[in-house]
């Protein structure tokens, strides 16, 4: 850092205290000095919580950053909670936001794994199985042994799957999650320069073989980097760009870029559904010298001759619509092949088929729940929160951060006997977009589709500090503040 | 290194105790039609007076859903796709969309969804169990108000 940058993030500190008509030395001391995890564990200034004393027994499907959060927030509203978590992985707390910065090679991979005993609240019962049945008439769950559990309230927080077995070629057939036995895939994906943050096992290797990439640009070799978005849902919508980011950095870093030619090729065509923020990146791409290619959604990849194939979709007029009493439009698409010497692929993604197909999925596999009070459509006493929640835009951990408050305070009220429920996402959704090795991009947002900054700044800028907040500040807070229920 | 601290400790406490507004939680719009109007004078042409779809016009039917999972589609439908650079199932109804707003058939999503429902929604025969008939007349929904 240097001191220009220093000096902003100052100048900027003590704005903000001015404005809540305190002084930084006041603030420090109010805040204590004992680091930033005691800082953040104190939850000093959050809504305090009053006990409940309602009764019930809660099952909650799903141990990762959303469930653990939600068990640990029961835990402490509840003077006689009964709460049990239905979690078969051992790691499967462990911090994903961390991936990209172990595939950018800022981390170590070990930094990311959380063991998921140290997680459980003191109090709640931990299954070690898989929930592979659900019978929402009935209010049970079905383990992978045959054991049946009763509930009176269940909170779906499964996460999702990844399906790189959608991608022809790659000879993988199973579906992975983001933590845990990673072999089906990573024999394939993280070799020959065929690579993905998306899950642990792969972010180590990201960067074992982005350093070769970098090596190959070094000396001299013109080579070429390609990154995908497919056309599903995604956990961390911003990760595509970010580990891309990452590479531009280090070869500039080496002094490579030149030789290094780096593509994007998502499905869709916008780079962020705010304007202001594909306005702010498609900025950020042309002055790297990034380009990209919108409506490629990869189909197939070859990894012997190292080719990625595209399916290239695009609309054209069609014909007159008398309903619409305007031309129609028909949709196209043609393979295209684009070779490459790097690959990052965002692999499809979906719910666990065991959960999707079951009665309280849905046609497109996610947990269909009203998007406000992430109550069930169908099932009263069902909520789902996190990345298999069917809500829009909400796979990231900033937008658990608000789930699970939601979802404690209206599964509460329900048990209190309450015929409102009280508590409303909004639809808020962070995305720390890294620039470059020293700079994010803080965008937040919500569901009206306008930046909705907690800083006053101007949000499409990339700074310094966001990265400090990144790669510093976050960690701490989900594992001292989420992880313990308290913000 | 004490001053990175003092940025690093503040920029940390102000994002996770006061950070994170919720932000607006929508502008006010006011439609020109009512979501009853929008379905009699336009959806129904392709989608069906009863909802329940064309097949010779590609129009699915709206009334197999409930609410909550409709409004997801309706949502999506209006804004192009809901993640970052995903893209939209409904390529052809977002360029329809478009045209249609243009020609005064906005409304909101949510009280579209609630009116199919509470208008056309079938159960599946299957499981005709007990679900929570949540829907709440659509009265006091803001797009009711014809200016």
């Amino acid at each position: 850092m240097n001191e220009k940058q220093m000096k902003e993030g100052i100048e900027l500190i003590d704005a903000h205290f001015k404005g809540e008509g305190i002084s930084r030395r006041d603030a420090m001391k109010l805040f204590g000095t004992s680091g930033a995890a005691a800082l953040l564990a104190t939850g000093a200034t959050t809504t305090p919580i009053q006990a409940s004393d309602a009764k019930g027994k809660i099952v909650i499907v799903g141990g990762g950053l959303a469930g653990m959060s939600t068990a640990a927030r029961l835990t402490n509203s509840l003077d006689n909670p009964d709460i049990t978590v239905i979690e078969p992985g051992d790691i499967s707390t462990s911090y994903q936001p961390g991936q990209t910065l172990v595939g950018g090679g800022i981390w170590e991979k070990s930094a990311l794994v959380y063991n998921t005993d140290d997680f459980v609240p003191s109090g709640v019962t931990i299954i070690k199985e898989k929930a592979v049945e659900f019978d929402p008439e009935k209010n049970t769950v079905t383990t992978a042994s045959g054991k049946k559990v009763g509930y009176d309230y269940l909170i779906v927080a499964a996460g999702l799957k990844l399906d790189f077995g959608k991608i022809e070629g790659l000879g993988i057939t199973e579906t992975i999650t983001s933590t845990g036995d990673h072999r089906a895939v990573s024999k394939i994906v993280g070799k020959k320069g065929i690579t993905s943050i998306y899950f642990q096992e792969g972010s180590k290797d990201t960067w074992t073989q982005m350093q070769k990439f970098i090596a190959e640009a070094k000396s001299g070799k013109k080579v070429k980097g390609l990154f995908t978005h497919p056309n599903t849902p995604i956990k961390c919508g911003g990760a595509p760009k970010k580990i891309m980011y990452l590479t531009d950095a280090r070869l500039r870093e080496a002094g490579a870029r030149d030789n290094a030619e780096l593509t994007f090729y998502p499905n869709g065509s916008k780079m962020f559904g705010v304007s202001e923020y594909h306005n702010a990146i498609q900025r950020q791409f042309e002055t790297r010298d990034i380009k990209w290619n919108y409506r490629h959604n990869l189909v197939a990849v070859d990894t012997e001759k190292k080719v990625a194939t595209f399916n290239k979709h695009w609309k054209q007029k069609g014909a007159w619509d008398e309903d619409l009493e305007e031309y129609g439009v028909e949709l196209k698409n043609e393979k295209v092949e684009v070779p490459f010497d790097f690959l990052h692929i965002t692999p499809p993604m979906k719910a666990a088929e065991e959960i999707g197909s079951s009665p309280i999925g849905s046609s497109k596999g996610w947990v269909p729940v009203n998007k406000e009070t992430l109550q069930h459509v169908k099932y009263p006493n069902v909520f789902a929160l996190g990345d298999i929640a069917a809500v829009p835009m909400g796979k990231t951990g900033g937008s658990a951060r608000k789930q699970y408050k939601v979802v404690v305070d209206n599964v509460i009220a329900m048990m209190e006997g309450k015929s409102e429920l009280p508590s409303k996402y909004a639809g808020y959704t962070v995305c720390p977009l890294i620039t470059s090795i020293g700079t994010v991009m803080l965008a937040e947002f919500n569901w009206t589709k306008k930046p909705t900054p907690s800083f006053p700044l101007d949000p499409t800028q990339e700074r310094w500090i966001w990265w400090l907040l990144k790669v510093y500040a976050l960690k701490p807070m989900t594992q001292y503040g989420m992880l313990s229920g308290r913000a | 290194m004490k001053k990175f601290n003092l940025i690093l400790l503040s920029v940390g406490a102000i994002f996770a105790l006061t950070g994170c507004n919720d932000g607006p939680t929508g502008e006010k719009i006011t439609y020109s039609k009512t979501v009853k109007e929008v379905y009699a004078q336009s959806c129904k042409k392709c989608h069906g007076a009863d909802a329940s779809g064309n097949t010779k016009k590609k129009a699915p039917a709206l009334n197999d859903r409930q609410a909550g999972e409709l409004e997801l589609d309706l949502y999506d439908v209006k804004n192009g796709g809901t993640n970052q650079s995903s893209g939209t199932e409904h390529d052809i109804m977002e360029h329809n969309m478009k045209k249609l707003i243009e020609k005064g058939f906005d409304y909101d999503p949510k009280a579209m969804a609630q009116y199919i429902e509470k208008s056309f929604f079938k159960m599946p025969s299957k499981e005709v169990a007990e679900t929570p008939a949540k829907t709440e007349a659509p009265a006091t929904q803001e797009d009711n108000t014809t200016k």
